[in-house]
């Protein structure tokens, strides 16, 4: 066993992006010891660092009856939409005196409108995403956080040594990417912030996905392992991205900008999606719309040759990493179209999809949290950064109180060893399968039998595959250094979380937003305003459903069922 | 894949490009005046360009395809 580093911490906290920032900010106004763990560099890691210029938050003065209506899904926890805008706005001054640069006008913060509001909401990141994230860096530093970056969380360490557990969760054991040393760390509450997932390291042009190429639902892996019941998977949704590259799509900026999607012969297509809003429809039916025209061959692309020059510049500052991909991939923006193309099913990109939480965090496995979009953010719509900084606010602030009367965490030794030695085996596999070659197999399996608009019998299919994966290819994988061991983790996590998803995929018989089936293209709230939840026990995964609490909803949905968009055109010309 | 390069002469090894890089393309090597910057991972490059913003020396220029 190489070196061995124990650590001891009341908040230990699993992640490195603005929900994890922001849980480790709340623990300490509690008065709790935190420790951030981030297999990346916090302030560079993950979604938020790469975020799309804006932080789409409510201001005092706001209508909040427009903020319901742009959130208000038949699947969205409404009252807790409502309880969380005051705290954005919280978060964007908290922000602001650490050091974010927002675009201003004199004093005032400005924003911008965006894909699924009819109101200004965006503050704009005037030196982008990771400005942002580094002066978020700053203050948790300066709030006294133990920061420790290039530590690859492996697994969750339990009070029973069991997997799944029916004790308490107790820290959590990694090791760091560069030296291969191990880490113990013995938690009494552990906070897991783990982003979304997605395939991880996709090749461009390959329809599996863009930046951050290393999200791949770890902590969702290490939270099945334990036991932890999983919700929202199957409503991950699906990503949209320029074609051929691995930047992501950045459509919080540009949509408002002026940015038109125009298909090969220049067609505004939204006119047949959404006529009133067109690219500023939902985000949702955005991506849809884009990924539709991309599947049936019409090369939908992005045009920015109308934008003003003082606007562009704007662009410039606000997602520079995406002009700046725009620009050394050869597109001039004054002149080029630039084409977008579609990731396939197996992310979640729209929602958070994951630990199923409480609205202040707690997972269903005791000493257990989570918070943003590796939970089901307690049905908060996802995947809006401060949806995000939100639920990371709740989880810390509950855990902070939490830890006063816990006990000192106690780890199992046989429990660490026997993980440690599992986590280290495929540095020992010299002659084992390489990273390269079960990455294709499974890239494959989603390309080939999940795609976009998914059907039944091709989801029985991938799940044989997959399983096929894990019991024969995954427990041979080998890695030459503790960098590729990291991959390999980021690999097989993935993998092993795929299952579920594919499963809550088949559970779930209807169609609805961006979560289609070909067999079931009905959008279904006459049986389907439900959660479908999954649990690994006794080394079978369950799923059950149960349905939404009428407690969510402050809009009432109409119980119908309807033909999903994605197939009435199917219907007409059949 | 994308494509990044250390231009060495330009290169002072100050690290900030390999502290910070997400996905952890880059490595030291060297010692003392002659440490610089190397692109050890060049496969897990996702052109986010977070190293070309943060180069205090403009020595890394980072491209989105190979």
């Amino acid at each position: 066993m190489p070196e061995r580093t124990v650590h001891t911490t009341d908040v230990l906290i699993i992640g490195g992006g603005i929900a994890a920032a922001f849980a480790a900010l709340k623990a300490r106004d509690a008065g709790a010891s935190v420790l951030l763990a981030d297999k990346s560099f916090f302030g560079r890691s993950g979604c938020s660092a790469l975020a799309s210029g804006v932080y789409p938050t409510y201001m005092p003065g706001d209508d909040e009856q427009a903020w319901l209506r742009s959130f208000a899904g038949p699947l969205v926890n409404q009252p807790l939409v409502m309880k969380a805008l005051p705290i954005m706005y919280e978060h964007l001054m908290l922000m602001d005196r650490c050091g974010v640069k927002w675009v201003k006008e004199g004093e005032r913060i400005i924003r911008l409108g965006g894909p699924g509001r009819n109101f200004d909401s965006g503050a704009l990141m005037g030196e982008g995403g990771p400005q942002m994230m580094m002066a978020v860096r700053g203050e948790v530093l300066r709030r006294g956080v133990q920061v420790l970056s290039r530590i690859m969380i492996t697994d969750l360490l339990t009070s029973d040594g069991c997997h799944p557990t029916g004790g308490r969760v107790v820290g959590a054991l990694g090791f760091h990417s560069r030296t291969g040393a191990l880490y113990v760390i013995r938690a009494k509450a552990t906070i897991m912030c783990t982003g979304p997932y997605k395939f991880p390291y996709p090749k461009p042009g390959s329809l599996l996905g863009y930046m951050p190429i290393d999200l791949s639902g770890d902590g969702i892996a290490m939270m099945l392992r334990v036991g932890a019941e999983l919700s929202r998977l199957e409503l991950g949704g699906i990503n949209i991205y320029p074609d051929g590259l691995l930047c992501a799509p950045g459509l919080e900026s540009l949509m408002p900008s002026g940015a038109r999607f125009v298909d090969r012969d220049g067609r505004r297509f939204l006119e047949a999606y959404d006529p009133k809003r067109l690219e500023l429809t939902s985000r949702a039916l955005l991506y849809f719309a884009i990924a539709t025209e991309h599947s049936q061959g019409r090369r939908p692309a992005i045009d920015l040759t109308g934008l003003p020059p003082e606007r562009a510049q704007l662009l410039a500052q606000v997602i520079p990493i995406i002009i700046q991909n725009y620009r050394t991939a050869g597109y001039d923006v004054t002149h080029d179209w630039i084409p977008y193309t579609y990731q396939v099913a197996g992310t979640s990109g729209i929602f958070g999809a994951g630990a199923r939480i409480t609205e202040q965090g707690e997972t269903s496995v005791p000493g257990l949290y989570a918070a943003g979009t590796c939970s089901d953010m307690a049905y908060l719509p996802g995947g809006h950064l401060p949806f995000c900084s939100v639920s990371g606010h709740w989880a810390g602030e509950q855990a902070g109180a939490e830890v006063p009367g816990m006990a000192e965490p106690s780890v199992p030794e046989a429990q660490v060893e026997a993980l440690a030695a599992a986590a280290l085996a495929p540095l020992g596999r010299a002659d084992g399968l390489s990273f390269e070659a079960v990455h294709e197999a499974l890239g494959q399996i989603l390309v080939e039998e999940v795609g976009l608009v998914m059907s039944g019998t091709r989801l029985e299919r991938a799940i044989g595959r997959v399983s096929g994966l894990l019991a024969e290819q995954v427990p041979r994988l080998r890695a030459r250094d503790p960098h590729e061991l990291a991959k390999v983790h980021a690999l097989v996590n993935y993998t092993q979380i795929l299952e579920p998803i594919l499963r809550a995929y088949l559970y779930r018989t209807e169609s609805r937003v961006a979560f289609m089936r070909e067999d079931f293209p009905d959008i279904d709230n006459e049986q389907w305003l439900k959660m479908v939840i999954v649990q690994r026990r006794d080394g079978a995964l369950r799923l059950w459903d149960e349905p939404i609490p009428s407690s969510f909803h402050l809009v009432p949905p109409r119980r119908t069922k309807s033909r999903h968009l994605a197939f009435r055109s199917r219907d007409g010309a059949g | 894949m994308a494509r990044v390069e250390v231009l060495l002469p330009a290169c002072t090894g100050c690290g900030v490009c390999v502290e910070t890089c997400p996905t952890d393309v880059l490595r030291m090597r060297g010692e003392g005046p002659d440490a610089k910057a190397i692109v050890a991972y060049p496969a897990d490059c996702q052109a986010c360009f977070v190293c070309q913003f943060d180069c205090p020396y403009e020595a890394i220029r980072v491209w989105a395809r190979p």
